[in-house]
């Protein structure tokens, strides 16, 4: 039968990596705001390290934090599944249960910090269980994310669990692969949770002093992670290394220093953008691992090319609509606030 | 058959059910009551209505609560659970539609941000700001609407994109405006539905009245809109498809009828809710919200039970077999094509042919139905499964893989005689041998009843018949039964005869 086929790419390749790497690094600059700010806050509240309003201005922001994290995590994950439907759905599939509960912690992590504002708007206070709550939920996330997505990088694995079990209810057993990238991730979140406290306390030198020491001591902690995760990829390391992604790498490294030394200088912009940019550089380093560790197993680059150039100039135009709306808007809402 | 098989005891349908219905019961408010909010907050500050304005920055909290979190959350929900339970379509879908996604994904960004902004703006800020950022959150979210329209009609009717191929012959599908006008009707409707909940826990008095007066307008508005709009969309399905449904596919029709007896009990409540206006109680608001979601329920059991066999109707069928390899299947089988093995081939087969809508003994189980027969008839019932009631995907597969599917069920159920496990449950055989052999595609009192041919037939001419029905052709398998049963069937065949003659 001459159906239409579906194994193709709508785009080139390059143009769908660059797309996914670019919002990966967007959805991961919100996630860490809000994963790095949370474990903040719930550390300097059980410490009584923070006086209440500074404490509270953070927890307010969350909400928002979480409504961007989950709306910035959906292109990602759209052109991911784009490029790399096989693996990532065949993971997913034999992590089922816990794919799907990541939608039910979300849930309850959200409206647990919606709780949290509302209570320490009406009442002045830190709602400390609900901020544990979301904590929880993000941990969910992030542990079953790294799980999944590291499975998707084995299919012969993903063949061997499932053989074990059909049912959905395994997590990937080669923690190796995932857990000290995992933690390199909490503790990246930590840094740029530490960034944006020491950003908008700036005028709050208790404020400032914390960020920073959550700035420098996540980062600090992250490296080390990040080193003992490169090292644990000694089967693939030397080609990894051989690679762009080592000149990347090493680029990021660098930004990652070089927005400590604004931080220091309490030159926000430069810090940030430095810092988002080295994110940009890990997200690429992460995306080489894939490729790598994938190998013949599956390979993007074999799709057929049929480029929807007509669709795509629309989204394109919808793009540039949504940024243009979307800093308007933000105009309106602070500049009424400014005003006020 | 590229991806492993989820096995989850429970049923896919189910479970697409449950995430589906509650995301579009909100996702539809999260549009309409976007458009009540703005229209209402425009009147109410040109004529300098403070209380309304009071309600709608209450409504909006609500509103806030339960669209950003619950629909949004909801809405990936799909995502994830459409991957795991139909792997092959999602990634047609995501090849085929990626930009239509990701043009939605902007809408999405763009309502978000103006959700939270007017929700967090009513007091900080100006009045045409507010309404200005109303106003976008509004078209955001509609646009969104028109975007994903376009996906989900397509699966159900994707016309000459089967032929060509492309993003906007299949996108601007047969369904996509019907679709649309009815889905922009259920929105309007769910707007004054959900608001309503939020009024009637106003004290009674003048302003309640005034609140559910608008919003019974509201919801009866939406109602005509959506009533006229379903009529239209049933219209321009293919008369394949709606001709088919009511031959052999009694679980759709069931529903569009449901939808028809439900449109009318929201509106006879919410006649009721304006005539008690001024002390609506909960309990009414409630109910109408209820019915409102079991509407919903229904329409998308209605949509979803109509494309069977199929998934994409005509491209892939529910078990996720293709059918432009409907020729490989043929010839290698399908067991060559399965990517993840479970080791047993059996257990493979019956996954990837069946298990994604049957289970063995929960949801739509087939142990009822094969329960006292032989592993013959199970292997004929699974090769001429695309005969069977219900309109089923046929099976492409080779006739050993059919054997060993049928072994599999075989191995599962009661493999005591039909007469023994009728006798130990008290119930008549004849009928109930019926139900079993013939009743899969001969249902009583529809188009494919035989019961005429029976009448004036003597026991030993039907005996004949079924132990020779192989050659009536039409898939039928041949009688293969023990002998009491087949005396019993006889028997019963005849009794349907009679009363024919009667």
């Amino acid at each position: 039968m001459n159906l239409p086929n579906y194994e193709f790419l709508s785009a080139p390749l390059w143009l769908v990596t660059i797309l996914h790497l670019v919002t990966l690094m967007l959805h991961f600059a919100a996630m860490n705001f809000l994963f790095g700010g949370l474990i903040i806050v719930i550390h300097a509240g059980l410490r009584k390290r923070w006086d209440d309003p500074t404490l509270l201005k953070f927890v307010r922001l969350f909400p928002a934090a979480m409504a961007a994290t989950v709306t910035l995590g959906v292109a990602p994950l759209l052109f991911l599944q784009m490029t790399y439907p096989r693996p990532v759905y065949a993971a997913a599939i034999v992590s089922g249960w816990f794919w799907l509960g990541v939608i039910g912690a979300v849930i309850v992590a959200y409206y647990a910090l919606y709780w949290s504002a509302l209570r320490g708007e009406r009442t002045g206070k830190v709602c400390l269980s609900g901020l544990l709550l979301a904590l929880a939920g993000v941990v969910y996330v992030s542990f079953v994310y790294s799980s999944v997505f590291s499975m998707a990088e084995r299919p012969a694995l993903i063949q061997q669990l499932y053989a074990q079990d059909q049912s959905g209810r395994v997590l990937n057993p080669a923690t190796g692969d995932y857990l000290l990238r995992w933690l390199h991730m909490v503790l990246g979140a930590v840094t740029v949770g530490g960034f944006f406290v020491g950003m908008l306390g700036r005028n709050e030198p208790v404020a400032y002093k914390t960020g920073k020491a959550y700035f420098v001591g996540g980062m600090a902690l992250a490296s080390v992670a990040g080193i003992a995760y490169l090292m644990s990829l000694q089967p693939i390391l030397a080609r990894l290394m051989q690679t762009r992604a080592s000149w990347v790498l090493l680029v990021a490294i660098l930004l990652s220093l070089g927005s400590l030394h604004f931080f220091f200088k309490k030159n926000f912009c430069a810090s940030g953008t430095m810092l988002l940019v080295s994110m940009l550089g890990m997200v690429y380093t992460r995306h080489i691992v894939r490729l790598l560790r994938l190998g013949d197993q599956f390979r993007p680059d074999a799709y057929r090319i049929a480029p929807q150039w007509g669709p795509f100039a629309l989204f394109l135009v919808c793009f540039v609509i949504m940024l243009a709306l979307v800093a308007y808007m933000l105009r309106l809402f602070f500049g009424a606030k400014r005003a006020a | 058959m590229n991806y492993p098989f989820w096995d989850v005891p429970i049923g896919y349908g189910l479970l697409m059910a449950v995430i589906a219905v509650v995301h579009v019961f909100v996702s539809h408010f999260a549009i309409g009551g976007g458009l009540f909010l703005v229209v209402t907050e425009q009147r109410a500050r040109k004529t300098g209505d403070q209380p309304m304005l009071e309600f709608l920055a209450k409504l909006s909290k609500f509103f806030a609560l339960t669209t950003l979190v619950f629909g949004a959350l909801t809405g990936v929900g799909i995502w994830f659970i459409i991957g795991l339970l139909n792997p092959t379509a999602t990634e047609a879908l995501i090849h085929n539609y990626v930009w239509g996604w990701a043009i939605e994904w902007t809408f999405f960004v763009i309502e978000i941000t103006a959700a939270l902004l007017y929700y967090y703006g009513w007091q900080r800020l100006t009045p045409a700001a507010h309404l200005a950022i109303g106003w976008i959150y509004f078209a955001a979210a509609w646009l969104s609407l028109v975007i994903i329209n376009g996906i989900i009609t397509f699966m159900l009717t994707p016309g000459q994109w089967l032929v060509n191929g492309e993003f906007w012959t299949g996108f601007f599908n047969p369904t996509y405006w019907p679709s649309l006008v009815m889905r922009t009707g259920v929105c309007i409707m769910l707007a004054g539905l959900y608001a309503l909940l939020v009024a009637a826990r106003y004290e009674a008095g003048d302003f309640k009245k005034r609140l559910v007066r608008e919003m019974t307008t509201w919801g009866l508005l939406g109602l005509v809109i959506t009533a006229a709009a379903q009529a239209w969309y049933w219209g321009a399905i293919p008369a394949t498809i709606t001709t088919k449904a009511m031959q052999i596919m009694p679980i759709p029709m069931q529903a569009l009828r449901s939808t028809v007896w439900l449109a009318a009990a929201i509106a006879v409540l919410l006649v009721i809710a304006r005539a008690v206006a001024r002390r609506l109680p909960v309990v009414v608001a409630g109910v109408l919200m209820l019915t409102g979601l079991a509407w919903f329920g229904e329409f998308e059991m209605f949509r979803e039970a109509l494309r069977k066999p199929y998934v994409i109707t005509g491209y892939i069928y529910g078990n996720g077999v293709e059918v432009a390899l409907t020729d490989r299947y043929k010839k290698e089988g399908y067991a060559a094509q399965i990517v993840y093995k479970t080791g047993d081939e059996g257990t493979d087969l019956f996954l990837h042919s069946c298990r994604s809508c049957h289970t063995i003994d929960g949801y739509h189980a087939l142990k009822p139905a094969f329960d006292g027969t032989d592993r013959k008839f199970i292997t004929a019932i699974v090769r001429g499964a695309h005969l069977l009631k219900g309109n089923m995907p046929p099976f492409l597969g080779t006739p050993a893989e059919a054997d060993k599917i049928a072994s599999y069920i075989y191995a599962r159920i009661d493999q005591r005689p039909l007469a023994e496990i009728c006798r130990a449950e008290g119930i008549d055989l004849g009928p109930r041998a019926y139900a079993v052999r013939c009743g899969c595609c001969h249902m009583l009192g529809t188009s494919h009843d035989k019961s005429k041919s029976f009448a004036g037939q003597s026991a030993d001419d039907l005996g004949t018949m079924l132990d020779n029905s192989a050659a009536l052709g039409d898939g039928m398998p041949d009688y293969t039964g023990p002998t009491e049963e087949r005396a019993a069937l006889v028997a019963y065949l005849q009794t349907l005869g009679k009363q024919v003659k009667k």
